[in-house]
């Protein structure tokens, strides 16, 4: 995996993460922000601006790739490299939260 | 009835922008569309409370952007010099970031940089390339007779100006860039 993908987004935005991670399904842009504050009962609400710069940032870097299009609406999808930094990132958070309850790791 | 106000902000104002486009509104006028460099069209209508919003975009806009901020509930108006300008009604918007085109610092602060780069660097290069020169050669009494004098005074404005949008507007992007920085 190229460094310098990885150092821009190990560790993401929170925006980033639901993003990437919700990307493991095919979606677009409104359908993303609907899911993630269903997940999050609310309390993550990503907005346009940032959704559109995210996403076109992701594609550019080749975490997530062009799925098709429905309406007008462009669907992504994550790609192989895009799976390696979330679980890098999944990897990094678990770690946080089991430090946060006194756990201590070896990895 | 439609009616036509005139009002500069500079690059660095979108933040005033939104605040007194939205009063307008709450007081009757809404925004109908902008003409280059400062007048701003309204017709009159309700009286009503909404949201304005200010994204920088100095290219072409894609059809995905324009159909996925429509998804967001907002409502294109037009675009002036490189800004688009959208609006919601205040109560449409269900949370904070609902009502914000940006909701995290990150995207707030990229737009911040575009403008600085696309903006603010391109007039920084004109004021160091022709308004500096011109100005030196003005004052060093090299152009002469009634075209010269014209001329002088010219560049002397310009300078001023330049001197005063550059200084502004990077004393006051440098602000907004910190405010939301990480």
């Amino acid at each position: 995996m190229e460094d310098k993908i990885r150092r821009i987004y190990v560790p993401m935005t929170e925006s980033g993460f639901y993003i990437l991670f919700c990307l493991q399904e095919p979606q677009h842009g409104y359908g993303i922000s609907q899911q993630v504050k269903r997940m999050t009962g609310g309390a993550v609400s990503i907005s346009a601006g940032t959704m559109y710069g995210t996403l076109s940032k992701m594609e550019k870097d080749g975490l997530i790739s062009f799925y098709r299009e429905e309406d007008k609406r462009k669907l992504y999808q994550i790609t192989e490299l895009g799976m390696e930094i979330l679980s890098l990132e999944i990897k990094r958070i678990e770690r946080l939260y089991k430090n946060s309850k006194g756990v201590d790791v070896d990895e | 009835m439609s009616k036509t106000l005139v009002r500069f902000f500079t690059i660095a104002d979108y933040e005033e922008e939104e605040i007194w486009l939205r009063r307008q509104h709450q007081s009757g006028l809404k925004l109908v569309k902008m003409i280059p460099p400062c007048f701003y069209v309204f017709d009159e209508c309700q009286p009503e409370d909404v949201i304005y919003r200010l994204d920088y975009k100095n290219s072409e806009q894609t059809q995905e952007y324009m159909q996925m901020l429509r998804d967001f509930g907002w409502e294109y108006i037009g675009q002036c010099m490189g800004w688009l300008y959208f609006r919601k009604p205040a109560d449409a918007a269900e949370s904070e970031q609902d009502g914000e085109l940006f909701s995290d610092n990150e995207s707030r602060v990229d737009m911040v940089i575009h403008v600085v780069k696309t903006r603010l660097i391109p007039l920084a290069i004109i004021f160091l390339c022709c308004v500096i020169p011109g100005f030196t050669r003005a004052m060093s009494g090299k152009y002469t007779g009634v075209l010269g004098t014209f001329f002088s005074i010219l560049f002397g404005i310009m300078f001023v100006i330049y001197i005063y949008l550059i200084v502004y507007c990077g004393t006051k992007l440098r602000k907004i860039r910190e405010k939301y920085k990480l």
